[in-house]
């Protein structure tokens, strides 16, 4: 197997999100004072269920509405996207998303009301989101699951090179509705467990959380102001198994590969994916362990959950935030032993360390790393 | 500009064939026994794909609309017991990955692309912004039953597979994408699948300043 590392490096001018816990600066806050934003709901929300841990957006139940009530949680995270003619032919923007308005078609199969299919395809949520943007209609829309938001960073990134973009944006949403949330209890990875990310424990386990974020890309560094580079980009598809990895984790490694090679000496921390499942998380934490020895490696999901689309971003904007602060947050939720010795559950200082590397896995054993540093 | 070669082209337009139809009509585009739990946008995808060997390095662009409508149907109606399997069958790109799981096919990138109007416009962007030497730029669509009903489905099942290379050599066509003023423009899958399936030239503004020329030789 091969893979290839993107290697033009491109600036990141600004970027934001939005979790359980409220914004970057409010949800780095809460995961360095350790607290987990997870709670125990029924599955189905009003319509009962086994309670499996969730974290939602204040002010949002897991029922659909018309329109889906996720609308005024991402209303003032568009609303903080620095202005630029979004969505003109320069000014491209691509959204990710695993699961766009999906919850309004549960919703619709059981209420039979027809207002949800307003909101039911990944085009017409799509659509009636940049309308209230007021975005153009250069909106790319992608989707591969759990590593949705990075392709949307790397598809951003070559749109540069060929002079097509001006600034690109790039938008991730994913929130939790029946309809995902009675999908992973199906699976029996959402269970009544709180995840414990790389833990070597009985039963896997992973919680569910809301989450939205953005990333201004631009080619040259912006003057003035703070600004992130993004070094080098993976990915890699193992298409081996829907819900399983290869038993060797070769898969993992011919993502991180030729991260590592770009990376050279430089110092990095690991914000892995660890979900709290089992299998893959011994495998991603090995693979991490052997490739880059010594390199702490943090999760955050067991403190926001895991927010599938849109992780790959939220979470680029926490270690943002992380980077900004100097303070990176350690493992919520997850005790010893672990599957690698390098996994960090108390908070660590930034400074000494040149990057971060960001990874993120999905169905199907796509995998995707980026490495991030500090402008 | 950026032009790139069409090498190799497959389409299937079954029309209203219904599933079990499209299962018998391709059994042997897939290992014994893999077509059972297939959807019918993964056995036509499959089905196209079938002369296609692909390599790691290949980056693979699939476009689709509504994807997975029949497994996406069937995994609402399972509730409140959901249906694992229909859960992960239902999930964007899973006619994709039925098909290369189904192979044990590894490939380096994957960008799987949903929309409307600018969906072709997106997919051909990403198709030609990478320095892979093939890229397998792909889609389909599949029809729905309930969910068509109330326009949230296909109403036609449709596949295409196409090979493009940046070397003009015994070349089908040549697909050029430039850059305009202009802020209209707009493609649908279907239209381009057409085009595609009945080899029709393409000269038109896809997207806010993308324009596409697609000539055959």
């Amino acid at each position: 197997m091969s893979a290839s590392v993107e290697q033009s490096p491109v600036w990141i001018s600004a970027t934001g999100c939005i979790t359980a816990f409220g914004s970057a600066a409010e949800t780095h806050a809460a995961m360095l004072a350790g607290q987990r934003a997870l709670a125990l709901q029924p599955v189905l929300g009003s319509a009962g269920g086994d309670p499996v841990p969730l974290a939602l957006v204040p002010g949002r139940s897991l029922d659909e509405t018309v329109p889906p009530n996720w609308i005024h949680a991402l209303m003032p995270l568009a609303q903080s996207v620095p202005e630029a003619p979004w969505g003109t032919a320069r000014f491209p923007v691509f959204i990710t998303s695993s699961n766009f308005g999906v919850g309004s078609l549960y919703a619709f199969q059981q209420t039979k009301h027809a207002e949800h299919l307003c909101y039911g395809t990944p085009f017409a949520t799509v659509e009636w989101m940049r309308q209230k943007f007021g975005w153009g209609a250069n909106v790319a829309v992608l989707s591969h699951a759990c590593v949705s938001a990075h392709l949307g960073l790397l598809l951003a990134t070559r749109a540069f090179q060929t002079g097509w973009a001006e600034r690109a944006l790039v938008f991730s949403f994913d929130f939790v509705s029946p309809f995902v949330g009675g999908g992973f209890h199906a699976l029996k990875i959402l269970n009544h467990e709180f995840p414990a990310p790389y833990a070597a424990r009985a039963t896997g386990s992973i919680g569910l959380g809301d989450g939205a974020a953005f990333a201004v890309l631009e080619k040259t560094r912006p003057t003035p102001g703070e600004a992130f580079q993004l070094n080098a980009q993976s990915l890699y598809n193992e298409m081996h198994h829907f819900t399983a990895n290869r038993a060797d984790g070769a898969g993992f490694a011919a993502c991180l590969d030729p991260v590592r090679e770009f990376a050279g000496d430089r110092r990095v921390w690991v914000k892995g994916h660890g979900t709290g499942t089992l299998e893959a998380g011994r495998l991603e934490a090995e693979t991490l362990a052997r490739l880059f020895p010594g390199a702490p490696l943090v999760s955050w999901k067991g403190s926001i959950g895991h927010t599938l689309g849109s992780c790959g971003l939220v979470e680029l904007a926490l270690a943002a935030e992380s980077l900004r602060t100097g303070k990176v947050p350690g493992t919520i939720g997850a005790a010893g032993p672990f599957f690698s010795d390098q996994v960090r559950t108390e908070p660590f200082a930034a400074g000494d360390y040149d990057a971060v590397l960001l990874t993120s896995n999905a169905f199907g054993g796509a995998h995707a790393a980026c490495l991030l540093s500090h402008g | 500009m950026v032009e790139r070669y069409l090498q190799v082209l497959r389409t299937d337009a079954p029309g209203l064939e219904d599933i079990a139809t499209t299962r018998q009509r391709l059994a042997g585009a897939f290992p014994r026994n893999a077509t059972r739990r297939m959807t019918q946008l993964g056995l036509l995808l499959g089905g196209v794909l079938q002369e296609i060997t692909l390599r790691d390095d290949d980056v693979v662009v699939y476009c689709s609309v509504y994807a997975e409508s029949r497994a996406l149907e069937d995994f609402l109606v399972s509730f409140p017991s959901a249906s694992p399997t229909l859960f992960q069958t239902s999930i964007h790109p899973s006619a994709l990955q039925q098909v290369l799981i189904s192979r044990q096919q590894s490939v380096r990138e994957v960008f799987p692309h949903t929309g409307r109007s600018q969906l072709v416009a997106h997919a051909l962007r990403a198709a030609v912004l990478n320095d892979a030497p093939r890229v397998i730029l792909c889609g389909g669509e599949e029809r729905g039953s309930w969910l068509l009903e109330r326009g949230a489905a296909s109403d036609d099942a449709f596949a295409f597979a196409a090979v493009l290379t940046r070397e003009p050599a015994d070349a089908m066509a040549s697909v050029r994408l430039s850059l305009t003023d202009d802020e209209d423009g707009a493609f649908g899958l279907p239209e381009f699948f057409l085009a595609l399936h009945q080899r029709q030239p393409i000269e038109r503004d896809i997207a806010p300043g993308l324009h596409l020329s697609l000539s055959w030789t």
